[in-house]
């Protein structure tokens, strides 16, 4: 019965959303209160509805139903609970249904905390986020039902995926989805906009904070999607440059590119036409993103499905909604009312290039994954673009963004001084050119583009520190006030250090796994001993252990450094039984922020193994900045004030003051 | 029909969440969007008050930020003024067409919503299947009857329980039935590493492998038989499939030699001296035909063995042989008395539908014989299926 209410449920969820379409933008249009009031509680409901869908197939996996199709197909008795849990978001039909719950999540959270927003602008957000669940939902009812039943009903089911069945997909999904769909309600947002022809003060005030949100939650997704790559691939790449994770990368490019805009928007009033544009390439990007994982049109662990009849329905629903909202953009922008001039120098200047150079990057990304998929389909020739292209386009484009990126916080709004501020910035430079030559000397003159990189990742994390610091003027109002001055900034300020400083920190640890990480690969027996940077690792060998549904060969490694024992690793060849499907569980030990990294390859019979030995220094920066750059998110989010930008007199004291601070 | 009243009950709070709004909201047309612009901009105003009491930004900054807000309170104000010229047209509109809206909108949440989940649910549900939770049909004996249901149990006992050679060994036979003839010879090779080799593990291991093979006789399933025919020169089976890869080698003499040694151990009426007249036919060597055959039922060991088992892998066997037969008289036809006996079998295991199908064939397959054909009317009308 829970089943079975469950999709009841879901049936009337699309019912209601069919009708969160209509209702809401006609009153928005007609002005008519009642029309437009009805949007709040509908999202409500759709979204308790949703919900409760939503936990009837949890429910249904967590007892093994296998009166379930979904659950048979993708689910296993012996599995333990967490996988169960897991198991039900790790597959085309119940992804989605995780994907449509994320959508209706956000539009029940505008209907309960956008009570400033004005009447129209909600109702018409509401109706526009009733559009997408209609055509998910439809779409999921259709072609993708999770509460399909099977009669007679068998007693086992086909088992998950063993390369899913990891803490990683508890995880790694939903912090994704959070991020994907959360620009859903921006898109919401900016098709209201259009509809209603204003960009009025609550609308700049609004995007910020919700394409923050959605932005911090796919910032921690792609990290987490990364170093569940990493740990479980075995062999040690954190970004592989697969068109499904440039899926989610490109999103996250446009999102960021629509951060900084918003900011521009909410604190002076301009770029407004070009943040609607950025708001809808954001959310058709992450649509993108849905289709190719989705469409069978790509062939990786994160290729669900590949039924032709749902690749032609998302490709509709792609077509739909980005031709239609790109074709509503250009009848009804010329409508909205551009405001706040300023000069090229100008901290909207800067946040223009940051615009320029992350939308091109953007478009290289877009290119280097949809041109092979593009060719295979014109002339059959299977070609791969891979990292190469992505090194010699996307590159190039991050090297002058990092480089300029310390300037923009500094800069003053409406018209800046670029000298003034490159002199609070020489010790910064100073430290960065220190940064170059230490690692030249230190490993070497032949690797100049690495200790370049090194420098560009010091200029860029001493700059946020930098600026933070000259914020609270130390060298003007002295120690104790300055801390007290520091505490108090604006929690955004905070947010912007910690987001700049995050991206140096992840180019840290970038350039130095690839250009100082050592590699082994080799064959070896028990008791014998293989050096890799200063530890020395001993194989005692290999051991047969049995797990609730699979059995692995786990082999023991006992690291050394300069005689001592520092660590142990446990490396495993794994066998999932149901689906006989090996996997390789790395072993990885922490030492500071480097890791060693081993992997067990071929397994012989005279207990010998094939492995992959991995010295990463500095590897964890790669994902700590992630989390930095979150944790500068978040700060920004829970910065609450209605925020305002105006240009300030002349600050020549200020320079030198920062100067000082540094 | 709880069942039903959840889903009246989800459908009314669907209904009520359109309903209610409208009834509660007031009528008329919304305040003008210049006017929450304003509001905007005067809490702005008052924001840069407070943090330059904080001493968050400079007195200059200060000036300046109410200076811009300033210059966009009074736009904003400018356009709510000009608005609120148009705004009692506007109202008086939205008035005029806001009761045929209303009553669309009231029609749709009572009609269309119920009637389309309701109609969508009964194309796309299923609400006669109950839940089936795992443990609950465990627990229940009337459940997992049938054959993949047994073998999942016996899978889920072997899992826990891999050093059960009897277990494997029961299970190898049925894998093969169910098409399964990869996982057949893995469970006869653990029966065999856990029991011990014998003619017939090592033959039915060969065999399975042979099937996996797509009846290509491998050198590892060569070994099996070699393995099986060392323990016992006068078994047929092992010699049959040893025949076949000489066969299938092209060694025409040896593979003559092999068939003829066998069919010279047959009693007649063996289904499988048939099949070695038919492969000898292949080679060009004629054979005498067969001599009138005797219905071949269970064996002693079979039936000993049957006594031993418990009630669930009996019917289990007694299906397998069951199945055998079924087989065997659908590919190459047999008997009234073994029709009968399959008959027969399938009134005792309570399979009225297959039943059926049966006497329908066999009165297809011996149309040309009346007296078998009377002879099946017979027992069918005996076991309550007659015409």
């Amino acid at each position: 019965m829970i089943i079975e209410i469950g999709h009841f449920a879901l049936i009337l969820a699309f019912v209601l959303s069919a009708l969160q379409s209509v209702v809401p933008v006609w009153g928005a249009v007609t002005s008519d209160r009642r029309l437009m009031a009805v949007a709040p509680p509908v999202a409500g409901m759709q979204f308790l509805l949703v919900g409760i869908a939503f936990a009837a197939l949890m429910q249904a996996y967590m007892v093994s139903d296998f009166s379930v199709v979904n659950v048979i197909e993708n689910s296993h008795s012996a599995k333990p609970t967490l996988y169960k849990i897991t198991g039900v978001w790790g597959n085309h039909e119940g992804s989605l249904l995780l994907w449509v719950l994320i959508l209706v999540l956000f539009g029940a959270l505008v209907a309960a905390f956008g009570r400033n927003i004005p009447m129209e602008l909600k109702a018409a957000t509401l109706g526009v986020q009733g559009w997408v669940t209609a055509a998910f939902l439809l779409f999921m009812l259709s072609t993708s039902n999770p509460f399909v039943r099977a009669s007679p009903a068998p007693m086992e089911g086909n088992d998950l995926n063993p390369i899913l069945q990891d803490i990683g997909l508890a995880v790694h999904p939903p912090l994704l989805y959070v991020g994907y769909v959360g620009f859903s309600i921006v898109f919401s947002f900016a098709i209201a906009a259009l509809i209603l022809g204003r960009v009025d003060a609550a609308w700049a005030r609004w995007v910020r904070p919700w394409t923050l949100l959605a932005w911090v939650f796919l910032t921690l997704g792609i990290a987490m999607g990364s170093y569940w790559a990493y740990y479980e691939l075995g062999w040690g790449g954190y970004w592989f440059w697969d068109p499904v994770e440039n899926a989610s990368f490109m999103p996250w490019l446009a999102g960021t590119a629509l951060l900084h805009s918003a900011i521009v928007m909410e604190k002076r009033g301009a770029l407004k036409v070009w943040t609607v544009l950025l708001a809808i390439l954001t959310f058709s990007l992450s649509l993108l993103g849905t289709f190719l994982v989705r469409s069978g049109v790509l062939t990786s662990v994160h290729a669900f499905a590949t039924d032709p009849a749902r690749g032609t329905f998302i490709l509709g629903i792609l077509v739909l909604f980005i031709g239609g909202s790109l074709a509503l953009y250009a009848w009804r922008a010329p409508l909205l009312k551009q405001g706040g001039l300023f000069a090229p120098v100008s901290r909207e200047g800067a946040l223009v290039l940051n615009n320029l150079l992350l939308t091109v990057a953007t478009a290289a990304v877009l290119v280097g994954t949809l041109y092979p998929l593009v060719l295979e389909v014109l002339t059959g020739e299977k070609i791969s673009v891979g990292p190469p292209f992505f090194n010699l386009t996307f590159g190039p484009l991050m090297i002058p963004l990092l480089m300029a990126m310390p300037f923009g916080p500094f800069l003053a709004w409406k018209r800046g001084d670029l000298a003034a501020v490159g002199q609070r910035l020489y010790a910064v430079a100073g430290l960065a050119l220190v940064a170059i030559l230490v690692s030249a000397w230190w490993q070497g003159t032949d690797r100049v583009p690495a200790a370049l990189g090194v420098g560009l990742a010091v200029w860029v994390i001493c700059a946020a520190v930098a600026e933070i610091l000259s914020r609270a003027r130390f060298g003007d109002v002295g120690l104790s006030t300055g801390l007290a001055r520091l505490v108090g900034l604006p929690k955004s300020a905070w947010g912007t250090a910690f987001g700049h400083a995050g991206i140096g920190l992840t180019l840290l640890g970038v350039v130095a796994v690839s250009a100082f990480q050592e590699e082994k690969v080799l064959t070896i027996r028990p008791g014998e001993s293989v050096e890799i940077a200063d530890y020395t690792l001993n194989f005692s060998g290999l051991a047969r252990r049995t797990g609730p549904n699979y059995v692995d060969d786990v082999g023991h490694f006992d690291i050394y450094r300069e005689g001592r024992q520092v660590a142990v690793a446990d490396p495993a060849k794994r066998l999932y039984t149901a689906r006989q499907m090996p996997t390789t569980e790395a072993g990885i030990v922490t030492f500071g922020l480097s890791q060693v990294y081993v992997s067990i390859g071929e397994v012989h019979s005279d207990g010998g193994a094939d492995i992959r030995l991995y010295h990463k220094p500095l590897v964890t920066l790669i994902w700590i900045g992630c989390l930095v750059m979150s944790f500068g998110g978040v700060l920004s989010l829970f910065d609450r004030r209605l925020r305002v930008g105006a240009p300030k007199p002349a600050r020549r004291k200020m320079a030198a003051a920062g100067q000082g601070g540094d | 029909m709880t069942l039903w009243i959840a889903f009246s009950l989800l459908t009314v709070l669907a209904a009520l969440a359109v309903l209610v709004p409208l009834a509660r909201a007031g009528r008329g047309a919304a305040t003008a969007a210049a006017l929450h612009d304003a509001e905007v901009y005067k809490s702005q105003l008052a924001e840069v008050d407070r943090d330059l009491d904080r001493g968050l930004i400079s007195q200059e900054a200060a000036q300046a930020a109410r200076t811009e807000i300033a210059r966009r309170l009074i736009a904003a104000d400018r356009e709510a003024q000009r608005d609120s010229g148009t705004a009692p047209a506007a109202a008086d509109a939205a008035a005029k067409g806001g009761a045929t809206r209303l009553r669309l909108v009231q029609a749709a949440a009572l009609v269309m919503v119920p009637l389309a989940a309701v109609g969508a649910y009964v194309v796309y549900g299923s609400p006669d299947l109950p839940d089936l939770p795992l443990s609950a049909r465990l627990e229940d004996p009337a459940q997992g009857r049938s054959l993949p249901d047994l073998v999942a149990r016996v899978e889920r006992h072997l899992a826990d329980n891999p050093e059960d050679g009897r277990g494997w060994d029961v299970v190898a036979p049925v894998y093969m039935r169910m098409g399964r003839p990869q996982d057949a010879a893995a469970a006869y090779a653990r029966a065999i590493r856990l029991l011990g080799s014998d003619v017939r593990r090592e033959t039915d291991r060969g065999e399975a492998l042979v099937v996996a093979n797509n009846g290509i006789v491998s050198a590892e399933a060569h070994a099996a038989f070699e393995r099986a025919v060392a323990m016992d020169a006068k078994a047929v089976k092992p010699r049959f499939f040893l025949a076949l890869a000489l066969t299938q080698e092209n060694r025409k003499d040896e593979a003559i030699a092999a068939w003829q040694s066998l069919l010279a151990d047959a009693q007649g009426g063996e289904a499988w001296a048939e099949a070695v007249r038919m492969e000898l036919a292949k080679l060009g060597v004629e054979t005498p035909a067969p001599a009138a055959a005797d219905v071949a039922g269970p064996s002693r060991e079979q039936i000993e063995a049957a006594e031993e088992l418990s009630t669930d892998d009996r019917q289990q066997m007694i299906r397998s042989m069951v199945d055998g037969l079924d087989a065997r008289l659908a590919a190459d036809g047999g008997s009234a008395q073994e029709w009968m006996q399959l008959m027969r079998a399938l009134d005792v295991l309570g399979e009225r539908e297959r039943l059926r199908q049966v006497i329908a064939r066999a009165g297809e397959a011996l149309k040309d014989d009346p007296t078998a054909a009377a002879g099946i009317r017979d027992l069918a009308r005996e076991l309550g299926e007659g015409s």
